[in-house]
């Protein structure tokens, strides 16, 4: 009964509660998009309607060639950082212990607070020829020369995997501390042995943790400029180093818009895809 | 069973652990290079960089600036997650689903095309570049994680104590700020921390959106630009004493405030 | 009930007025100074050594902003407000670009020392327009190749050949501006700079993609110099004194040639914008840059050296080693401006550019 008199006498109330967040995602999200959507069917010299951009990027295998680029890198960074990320995440909700875990997880997430533009380039440093994974390699006796690992797509993948096996830890760490013992110790009651359980009990219940780091994953990686530009050496462009280039060199917005909106297609694509695991629900 | 399993696990730990460390390793040796060039070999400890640091106004101010534009975008992206998490977590509204897909929708698209839809639509509107226009590209990509994290906590359990309140006489703002607040914390304090640690590094929005007075990270972006120089490391380096320090603080308050 | 609404929706909207007042208010704190100077600069300006006397011999700020490359300059422009910007820094051969848009303002012709520049770099053709001085050179210099004089054979660096010779395969980088090195390779097959037309473009591509196979990579100016100096590469195609002399003082092997092919001629000029609310101050501005201890400054900015276009600067001895100072008008006659291409030229030679940068 009291439910029902709060909310008609309370109307205004909701929406005035929800307008704000509304109304700045609208005007500064929305509204930008729309403007670059129709920026992207304008010339970049002139006026009028044309679907050039989008020609451009169709019919030119070095920008249609970024894409592909962009996507390889990403599918390569996400497949690495997952498989790195899991035993870890594993390790430190099952066999730190508890007291320890926050702590643990605080270390690795620790590095992460230098910058992320010097973190980048301490990469390049660190893989040069004379820094010192090269060094180590070859100190150690396992290489006779320096092994060419900056300015190579290797960097970049080194870069970003190093970011995104840290993310994935901690959504695959949160996901296995909500598990509840109860499904393992029912597996273990009907005999499964370790191996079993985690195949069939663990790893599955884990999946939103693992899907909602890849999409992260994927989506951050496609989008970032400063890893491949620092550490990729210019070979291998990918389409965020390609919008840059127009923005920054050209000026060119109506080409960068066409690029952009692209790039976003690709994006929603795999949104909808993984649609089951990013759910915002409610606990 | 057990034993190699441990063994194995603490072995493959200690990699990564190794791993992640790497370039903050990297990074601090190197700011003590009392040479000019970050590069082995390493030509013993020297604090000239750091000094060169401090006494770079560029930087300094740029630091100020990224404290700033991250305390205050934070600030009124997790106000505005925090309200409209509430509206649609308790009311029933038409559209519902429609508006969580719209805000948390930024969450799908980079930073970088977030920043050049503002650049963009800033020109149009003949809007200078500054750190105003920076901090509007924050908000615009933290609001959306506020939101998610905040709205996901609002259990249902929760109406019952807020139903509670109300029966005893509260206002609305009193449930809000007394009720539903000191519940939420740990989530407002999720989103809030999470949205300062990514506003403070981000580089594209800021980047594209600022023109004179920059945030650190941009202006060490320029500081690149002009060539190999330990002054960078140093930057990083002390970035990430004030970062432990900040956090190390923050545990303090917080094994201080966790009930027994 | 219905009050507490409107109460809270109040409360709300104050506080969000509270906050944007909160951020405008910060921005107008930032230091406004009484007068204040926007410069669009290439980083060598931002050099404290070269503004901090300026400043305090004038009473003004020296707003900088970075750019890399007239496109970029040009773009920053475009985006901004007439009035937003009072010098800028470009390339010698682009000031007609920015003459054409109508952004530059003559400057006078009497009150800078023209007399006084090295007379291959004043580049009438390009800094003069209908008769009026839109820019003067400031800072010249060499797009040659760069190297390591005890990795790479310096008599192989005299001949652009070597370059593409498998002898040096991976030990080359590339300097990252396509109009300098489309106009060496165009000096490779024995075009001249500014004689280039599009029909040129397919054999100058089979060179910069012979090039690329050779390179391990293509960078701008941070990457170049780490690469030269951490050793990753031994030669810097396109490189020049604004590479080697910063690094000359660490690492003393560094170097740079210029073929019997020639090498392409970098000169930057300062202009004055047309819009600028300052043309006074930017008039000093420029005064001092071209001043005999401005130009020394300059010429040994922290972010690059270069050669002074001011045969006056006040350089030292050791400085003017390092920079081959009397060796320069040798160097001049043997090298060409950059290439100025039409704006459609310029387009498929940027577009040739991006498809050189994805081959292998």
């Amino acid at each position: 009964m009291r439910q029902r008199e709060h909310t008609s006498t309370v109307r205004v109330l909701p929406w005035a509660l929800v307008a704000p967040a509304l109304l700045w995602t609208l005007l500064f999200f929305v509204l930008p998009f729309l403007a670059m959507g129709l920026l992207s069917l304008t010339p970049h010299e002139g006026s009028g309607i044309t679907l050039s951009n989008y020609r451009q990027f169709f019919t030119n295998p070095s920008y249609y060639w970024a894409m592909i680029n962009s996507l390889e890198l990403t599918a390569m960074v996400t497949v690495i950082s997952v498989l790195l990320a899991y035993p870890f995440a594993w390790i430190l909700a099952e066999q730190v212990p508890v007291h320890w875990q926050r702590l643990a997880l605080l270390f690795a997430v620790l590095p992460f607070w230098t910058s992320y533009v010097v973190r980048s380039y301490s990469w390049l440093l660190a893989l040069s020829e004379n820094g010192i994974i090269n060094d180590a390699l070859m100190g150690s006796g396992l290489f006779t020369h320096a092994l060419q690992l900056a300015n190579t797509r290797v960097a970049t993948v080194i870069g970003f995997v190093h970011f995104f096996v840290m993310l994935l830890t901690l959504t695959i760490f949160a996901n296995l501390k909500q598990l509840s013992p109860s499904y393992r110790k029912a597996a273990a009651d009907l005999g499964a042995g370790p191996v079993n359980i985690f195949i069939h009990v663990i790893l599955p219940l884990t999946l939103p943790g693992i899907m909602v780091g890849a999409f992260l994953t994927f989506v951050l990686t496609i989008g970032d400029y400063i890893t491949p530009q620092i550490l990729g050496g210019n070979n291998a462009l990918v389409m965020s180093q390609l919008i840059m280039m127009q923005i920054g060199r050209r000026g060119d917005f109506p080409l960068a818009s066409a690029l952009a909106l692209i790039l976003m297609a690709v994006v929603t694509i795999a949104y909808i895809a993984c649609a089951r695991w990013l759910k915002i629900e409610r606990t | 069973m057990r034993a190699p399993v441990k063994f194995l696990s603490v072995g493959y730990a200690a990699a990564i652990y190794t791993f992640i460390f790497l370039p903050v390793i990297v990074l601090v040796v190197f700011s003590l290079q009392s040479t000019a060039f970050p590069i082995p070999p390493f030509t013993g400890p020297s604090l000239r960089w750091y000094a060169a640091v401090l006494n770079d106004t560029r930087l300094t101010s740029a630091l100020i600036n990224s404290l700033i534009v991250a305390s205050i975008s934070s600030a009124i992206a997790v106000a505005l997650g925090f309200l409209s998490a509430w509206g649609l977590a308790r009311f029933v509204l038409v559209g519902s689903a429609a508006m969580r897909s719209l805000i948390t929708l930024p969450l799908t698209v980079s930073y970088l095309i977030i920043g050049m839809g503002l650049v963009i639509l800033f020109n149009m509107a003949g809007l200078p570049k500054s750190l105003l226009t920076a901090g509007i590209g924050h908000v615009v990509m933290n609001l959306p994680l506020c939101f998610a994290i905040i709205y996901s906590q609002m259990g249902d359990h929760q109406i019952n104590i807020e139903r509670a309140a109300r029966d005893l006489g509260a206002k609305e703002w009193q449930v809000l700020l007394m009720v539903t607040m000191p519940v939420m914390w740990p989530a407002i304090f999720a989103s809030l921390f999470l949205s300062m640690t990514f506003s403070w590094d981000e580089f594209v929005i800021s980047f594209l959106l600022t023109r004179f007075d920059t945030t650190l990270p941009v202006e060490i972006w320029n500081l690149l630009r002009s060539g190999l120089n330990p002054k960078t490391n140093a930057v990083g380096s002390l970035v990430f004493v004030v970062s432990v320090t900040f956090a190390i603080i923050l545990e303090l308050i917080l094994l201080r405030r966790r009930p027994s | 009930m219905s009050i507490n609404a409107c109460t809270s929706l109040k409360r709300r909207l104050a506080a969000f007025a509270l906050t944007t007042v909160a951020l405008v208010g910060v921005e107008a704190l930032s230091p406004a100074s009484a007068t204040e100077l926007n410069a669009l600069i290439w980083c060598d300006h931002a050099d404290p050594a070269l503004l901090k006397p300026f400043e305090d011999a004038n009473g003004v700020k020296v707003n900088v902003k970075e750019f890399e490359g007239t496109g970029a300059g040009l773009a920053i422009v475009e985006q901004s407000q007439p009035g937003d910007w009072d010098v800028m820094v470009i390339d010698s051969i682009d000031v007609p670009r920015g003459v054409e848009k109508g952004l530059f303002e003559p400057l006078p012709e009497d009150k800078l020392p023209f007399g006084d520049l090295f007379p291959e770099v004043t580049m009438d053709s390009s800094t003069k327009v209908d008769g009026k001085r839109y820019g003067i050179t400031e800072k010249f210099g060499f797009n040659a190749v760069g190297f390591n004089n005890s990795k790479a054979d310096p008599a192989d660096m005299q001949s652009l050949n070597s370059l593409v010779d498998s002898k040096y395969k991976g030990r080359i980088a590339i300097y990252d501006y396509y109009l300098p090195i489309i106009g060496m390779a165009a000096l490779a097959i024995g075009k001249k700079t500014a004689e280039l037309t599009e029909g040129d473009l397919p054999a100058i591509k089979e060179v910069l993609l012979k090039l690329k196979a050779n390179a391990k990579l293509v960078g701008e100016i941070t990457a170049s110099q780490t690469a030269l100096a951490t050793g990753e590469v031994d030669i810097l195609v396109g490189g020049g004194e604004f590479v080697t002399a910063g690094l000359a003082k660490e690492n003393p092997a560094l170097d740079f040639s210029i073929p019997k092919e020639g090498a392409i001629l970098w000169s930057q000029s300062l202009a004055m914008f047309s819009t600028s609310k300052n043309k006074d101050m930017a008039l000093k501005f420029i005064q001092y840059v071209m001043s005999p201890e401005g130009q020394a400054r300059l010429a040994t900015s922290s972010c690059y050296w270069g050669m002074p276009a001011n045969k006056m600067a006040a350089l030292d001895d050791a400085q003017k080693i390092t920079l081959h100072f009397d060796q320069q008008p040798d160097f001049l006659k043997r090298a060409q401006p950059y290439p100025a291409p039409n704006a459609d030229l310029d387009k498929k030679m940027q577009d040739m550019w991006t498809e050189v940068l994805q081959a292998q």
